[in-house]
């Protein structure tokens, strides 16, 4: 009992010096703590576990399209095979990484400028916050509706603004240009998640000990050199899990690119995401569209293992 | 001695290069207030316009040079989308009571299902507790369209499509590897003495547990509470695709059908988007503190 209170505040225990007792036996004894989380793992397994496995199976069957599942064909994999040779594939992933890679550094700079900005006390810094945090809070349907105004082809905000300032003769189509459809969804990608960056990176500023930037400073660093070789390295930590969640967010993102754009124009804005969704619930191959699930998974499991190590990463140097 | 002695001059040497590197902090400074006179803009613009147009009529809003400032202000459409006399009205009440009520069950479920979970991570220690615990953690990381269509077949065998028992059994899992994350971050805090003291006293473990463990959790618990309410309220994929009769709807994807049907109303359709944005807004702006430790706790080491 005495160890087991000692080690209450680290994350692992020594389990060496009791091995005595074999798997079964401990699970027996712990028959009761079980009871505890049973219930979240009951929900989890049936949310969770079950999808996972049920995707990975559909993967290597062609489904019917009337959805009675006990008449699905074993393909083997050649759903893989036909979605990593087709072309489609390859334009979608250019898109996803282009969507997943300029929304992330975007929205981690300014939020890393706005986290900066407000690490001092200053008149209305709360309410600044909270404004700022506005975006982030609010449904992504209601702001994609309302992006979609502010783009609109003849009646839209932006399209006026820019011919009233004489930057173009005519207000631009942005949504249906293949050209701008990707970077003006990105920008409304920004507007909604940089303010996530913010606090996180605001969270993390108050880890960063004041004396050490005061003896810094006394010792004759300027600005860039103490964030740099101080704020930085204090901030490393919490960095790594921001930009690991915001690349999970992006790659998971649906609703901007869905209601925004629908993919189009021609594809121009089609990422994984709205392509499975378009397979699955569009022309109802859910066998197809499992793969390319799959492929995705594989994806997050390598980001997700990244994500807990970068979690734990803080535990272990508090048990050390 | 003389290294010591040789020390003093490079402290007291940078005297005057401080100065310079105090102007410099005025140049930085100014650089933060840009940033963030730009990012204002940037967040507060968009909203602003959604608002202006929400203010005009249908005719006004669709005019070439926009109308900056409506000449004629009307809360028409606020009025058509709140009164229940009228059938737009009573549509988007409908919807704006199911997304309600889903996410308040979908709230009250995630917790109670995760602070008994939490308690177990933090203070019991049996086999599988650390990978448990990590697979947990890891829900978020699976993109919603993935899992559809598993949970849409799922729930058409358990009969479940096209009622909210669908969508509230879906949802609560979102706020629930944050609950048990955060609060097992709380009761890691709580003395064990004071437990240890309860069942001294003739408490049970689960007594000890519920008297005394979580009510000191309480601002654990509103703080996941809030963020699961907000997550299960802004939910769009999953409803899209379980619910298909039309008063089962919820105000996301209500919002879209709704505003499909007749060629797009967008002083309405901004109007509801406001409307649907203030429940959460309030939410997080009255219990901005928890809803930040929320989303902060655990990436942040303190």
């Amino acid at each position: 009992m005495t160890i087991d209170v000692a080690h209450q505040g680290g994350a692992m225990p020594a389990p060496r010096l009791r091995r005595k007792p074999n798997v079964f036996q401990r699970i027996v004894r712990h028959w009761n703590d079980y009871t505890y989380i049973a219930p979240a793992l009951l929900v989890m397994l049936l949310v969770i576990a079950f999808p996972i496995y049920y995707t990975i199976e559909l993967s290597f069957f062609k489904t019917p399209a009337n959805l009675s599942m006990d008449k699905k064909i074993f393909v083997g994999l050649d759903n893989y095979w036909a979605i990593l040779t087709s072309r489609s594939f390859w334009d979608v992933t250019y898109n996803t990484l282009i969507w997943t890679v300029f929304s992330t550094f975007f929205a981690f700079v300014l939020g890393l400028g706005a986290a900066l900005a407000l690490n001092r006390e200053f008149l209305g810094r709360g309410i600044l916050r909270a404004l700022l945090l506005i975006p982030y809070v609010i449904s992504a349907v209601a702001a994609s509706y309302v992006w979609k105004w502010l783009y609109h082809s003849d009646f839209g905000v932006i399209g006026a603004l820019s011919v009233q300032f004489g930057f173009t003769d005519r207000p631009i189509n942005f949504l249906d240009n293949i050209y701008t459809a990707l970077p003006a969804i990105i920008v409304v990608n920004i507007w909604k998640e940089f303010s996530f960056a913010m606090i996180m990176l605001l969270a993390g500023l108050q880890t960063v000990p004041d004396q050490l930037l005061r003896a810094a400073q006394v010792d004759g660093a300027n600005a860039w050199q103490r964030f740099w070789h101080i704020t930085m390295p204090h901030l490393k930590g919490v960095s790594m899990v921001t930009i690991l969640l915001l690349v999970v967010t992006n790659l998971n993102s649906f609703i901007i690119p869905w209601i925004m754009t629908g993919g189009g124009p021609a594809g121009a804005t089609d990422i994984w995401i709205t392509q499975i969704y378009q397979m699955a619930f569009g022309r109802i191959r859910f066998g197809m569209a499992s793969a390319y699930s799959v492929i995705l998974f594989i994806v997050m499991m390598l980001l997700g293992y990244f994500y807990v190590k970068a979690l734990t990463r803080g535990d272990e140097a508090k048990v050390g | 001695m003389s290294t010591q002695t040789a020390t003093p001059p490079p402290r007291f040497g940078p005297a005057i290069p401080r100065k310079r590197s105090k102007k410099r902090i005025g140049g930085w400074r100014w650089a933060g207030r840009g940033i963030l006179a730009f990012l204002l803009l940037f967040t507060a613009l968009p909203m602003a316009w959604m608002i202006i147009t929400s203010l005009k009529s249908q005719l006004a809003a669709l005019q070439y040079p926009p109308q900056w400032w409506p000449e004629e202000v009307t809360f028409q459409n606020y009025i058509q989308l709140l009164s229940p006399n009228n059938e737009v009205g009573q549509e988007f009440l409908q919807y704006f009571w199911n997304s309600f009520y889903v996410s308040i069950l979908s709230t009250i479920l995630g917790v109670a299902v995760a602070v008994p979970a939490a308690y177990a991570f933090s203070r019991f220690r049996f086999p599988g507790r650390q990978f448990l615990f990590f697979s947990v953690l890891l829900r978020n990381m699976f993109p919603a369209v993935v899992f559809l269509m598993p949970l849409f077949l799922l729930m058409k065998w358990l009969g479940l499509v096209n009622t909210h028992g669908s969508l509230i059994l879906t949802y609560l899992t979102f706020g629930l590897p944050l609950s048990i994350w955060l609060l097992k971050g709380f009761y890691d805090n709580i003395p064990v003495q004071l437990e240890q003291a309860a069942r001294i006293d003739g408490a049970t473990r689960f007594q000890a547990f519920f008297y005394i463990v979580m009510p000191l959790s309480s601002p654990g618990i509103i703080a996941t509470g809030i963020y699961a309410f907000i997550m299960a309220w802004n939910e769009y994929v999953y409803a899209l695709t379980f619910m298909n009769s039309k008063d089962k709807l919820t105000l996301p994807v209500g919002l879209q059908r709704f505003f499909a049907e007749y060629a797009t109303n967008w002083p309405g359709l901004m109007a509801a988007s406001f409307i649907m944005s203030v429940p959460v807004v309030v939410l997080f702006l009255v219990l901005q503190k928890y809803f930040v430790r929320a989303l902060t706790e655990g990436a942040v080491k303190s």
